[in-house]
């Protein structure tokens, strides 16, 4: 609960983060990310490291929750969940997963549990609920009802078109955030 | 339409006896009674996609395999695919510089290419190797299975088959037909052609040569198997490679095992259909022919012609043997004042009664129409092989008459209730007046325009245990005024409501 209480949020240039979104922890966000509206991000367990290029929809959450089961002390053990560069958390995705590697695209309403590992170039489709312990292997697309399961042979397209459009339009109707980390004067600093 | 898409806990006995709700009968209005699925015919009116909504004449549907040409389903999912578009460079040689240096003649050209993809599962053409294509429909490959042409040649033979048998029936029946006169009478002028003269001096007709099916090598079976690769047994079995049942079932022609050669599958065509009831051959439902009109030319739903029940809730806590009440809500959908009786279900030989009653009538009905069939038929050709080609229309089969499975388990306390239901009236909403009250029975509760609500007190059976549904039944009386004839007349049909009042509670 530590973390939760002092937020700690490092935003870096040319990441775009709406004024709305509520982040509440030990949050750094890289450059390049969008973060829209009324986006949540909770990092309770431990600090998040949002990768580049990620786009965070409206209403949809990252969480980093504490486990359950176990108490781990966060004051003793700090684990850091680092989110791995383009992913995609489309509008309503409720996201949990203990691991996320790159180039994943986690599609409106879905909703992955603590227990899941989420490896790279991954899509969790609309309304896919993944609740028990499991490890994705590398694209992997999950789709329908029954959360039918298959390998992509062919690589999806990049969001990068979309993320280019939002970073020109988002700033004309929104308050932003203000970039407040930057690594290299940092480190001159230190 | 509550109960639209759900299990109706109102359903209605069909003239056939079986039981349904209000929601998928229809009503015949020449024979004012109740019409199911299985006592109407239903005939194909159209062919269209439901994806592009291109309607599709009969004849070419039939070419086509009842498949559209331009669309697509996923393999994988089953969902339509999209074609999708990118830009592709493509390097292009240029013949008119030729002086210029090797180097420039190679100009790299920027060109739109097309792929399918599925928005459900994300499969996309390329996954299976098809490669993109210059325009986004019409060229994508036909995806052939290995033995087509084996199928196409027993296709071919048993067609052939077919026609054979059907000829040399032909030939049978006119050999067997005894020659009524030798001569054509001088009256019948008309009737003499070139094929009854070939006919009656017993020369085949010149046109139809025999058909001859060509030879096919019949399959051979054999007992000599492929071993199973020794690795089955002890390699893990990798699922996601593995097609499934659906995807298999979605490639009916070679059901691949594997996931890679899943092909995209032409969707299949819809249809819009005509219902035509079977006692009376009138149109029941007719839909427009559009494929993108959702209209109808001829509806005739039951629940725009019959009082519509719906229950509105059970009064007391039910205990078997004991007296309980529900209460109903019934709805006149018509624009005439109905006087409405509800009663008691018929007895079981009442019931018998009315089936043979219903039978008589359709044999009545079926004898003349046959009969006028054989006689138009005699009119219309008087060549015999002409016979037994099907000149009428499809013979209606009327679906048998039974009794009602569904069996009520109470007996209601009043033996009749009488009273009069309101013409729908769609302006009386917005009218100033209030209705002044006036003498109503006890049994009704409430009233509005076309609406009225009822309370229907009985007793359940004692034989009933804790857990069992109860099943109230009644045999409802209304007044119908049919305006397909020049004069409104006014009719008392009947119709029989089941309704499940819930269970039966322990002490």
């Amino acid at each position: 609960m530590s973390h939760a209480e002092h937020n700690e949020i490092k935003i870096m240039a040319k990441a775009i983060v709406c004024e709305d979104c509520s982040l509440i922890g030990d949050i750094t966000i890289s450059p390049g990310c969008v973060i829209h509206p009324s986006a949540t991000i909770i990092a309770e367990a431990g600090p998040i490291v949002l990768g580049e290029n990620c786009i965070v929809e409206e209403y949809s959450t990252i969480a980093f929750r504490l486990p359950t089961d176990n108490k781990i002390d966060p004051a003793v053990e700090v684990r850091t969940l680092n989110i791995g560069a383009n992913n995609v958390f489309e509008v309503g995705s409720r996201v949990e997963a203990c691991h996320i590697g790159e180039k994943n695209v986690f599609e409106s309403k879905c909703y992955v549990g603590p227990c899941v590992f989420v490896s790279s170039g991954c899509i969790i489709g609309a309304g896919v609920r993944l609740v028990s312990e499991q490890k994705l292997p590398e694209n992997t697309v999950i789709y329908g009802r029954n959360c039918l399961q298959r390998e992509a042979i062919d690589k999806h397209g990049s969001q990068t078109l979309q993320i280019d459009f939002l970073r020109k339009v988002l700033p004309n109707y929104h308050h932003l955030r203000k970039p407040n980390y930057d690594p290299k004067k940092m480190r001159i600093a230190t | 339409m509550a109960n639209f898409m759900q299990n109706s806990v109102v359903s209605y006995a069909c003239t056939c006896g079986l039981v349904n709700p209000i929601t998928k009968l229809f009503f015949c209005r020449h024979c004012l009674k109740l019409r199911c699925g299985f006592c109407v015919c239903h005939e194909v009116d159209s062919h269209f996609c439901s994806n592009c909504l291109e309607n599709i004449p009969s004849s070419e549907a039939k070419h086509k395999k009842n498949c559209c040409t331009n669309c697509f389903n996923c393999p994988c999912c089953q969902h339509t695919l999209s074609a999708r578009a990118t830009m592709v460079v493509v390097p292009k040689k240029t013949d008119d510089s030729p002086k210029e240096g090797e180097g420039d003649g190679v100009k790299a050209v920027t060109k739109k290419m097309y792929y399918l993809s599925c928005l459900g599962c994300r499969w996309t053409s390329r996954d299976v190797g098809i490669p993109d294509q210059n325009v986004a429909t019409g060229a994508w490959p036909e995806n052939e299975c290995s033995y087509q042409t084996r199928f196409n040649a027993l296709l071919e033979y048993y067609q052939a088959v077919v026609l054979q048998d059907k000829q040399e029936k032909q030939e049978y029946l006119r050999r067997k037909t005894p020659k009524a006169h030798k001569f054509p009478s001088l009256t019948d002028r008309t009737g003499l052609t070139v094929s009854m003269i070939r006919r009656q001096i017993g020369w085949p007709d010149k046109n139809t040569q025999k058909a001859k099916p060509v030879n096919i090598t019949p399959s051979v079976a054999t007992d000599e198997l492929e071993d199973l690769p020794a690795d089955v047994f002890t390699q893990p079995i990798n699922l996601r490679n593995v097609s499934n049942i659906q995807q298999r079932h979605g490639q009916p022609s070679d059901q691949p095992f594997t996931v890679n050669k899943l092909y995209p599958q032409r969707r299949i065509l819809w249809i819009k259909r005509s219902l035509r009831c079977r006692q009376c051959e009138h149109n029941v439902i007719k839909p427009e022919y559009h494929p993108t009109s959702v209209k109808y030319r001829i509806q005739l739903f039951a629940n725009y012609h019959v009082p519509d029940v719906l229950l509105v809730r059970s009064e007391e806590v039910l205990h078997a043997g004991k007296s309980g009440s529900i209460i109903l809500k019934l709805t006149n959908p018509t624009m005439h004042d109905m006087s409405i009786k509800i009663k008691e279900l018929p007895t079981l030989s009442e019931e018998l009664e009315m089936i043979e009653e219903f039978k008589l009538a359709c044999k009545i009905k079926e004898n003349t129409a046959t009969s006028a069939a054989a006689e138009s038929l005699k009119s219309i050709t008087s060549s015999p092989s002409l016979t037994s080609t099907t000149l009428s229309r499809q013979t209606s089969l009327i679906e048998d008459p039974r009794i009602v499975q569904q069996k009520a388990n109470v007996k209601l306390n009043n033996s009749e209730l009488n009273f009069v239901l309101n013409q729908r009236d769609d302006s009386t909403e917005f009218d100033e007046d209030v209705q002044t009250p006036r003498e109503e029975p006890e049994f009704i509760i409430w009233r509005k325009s076309n609406k009225v609500s009822i309370r229907l007190p009985f007793t359940t059976d004692e034989s009933l245990k804790v857990g069992d549904l109860v099943k109230v039944g009644f045999t409802m009386e209304y007044t119908y005024v049919n305006t397909v004839t020049n004069t409104p007349t006014s009719h008392t049909l009947s119709a029989r409501v089941f309704i499940d009042a819930g269970q039966i509670l322990g002490e």
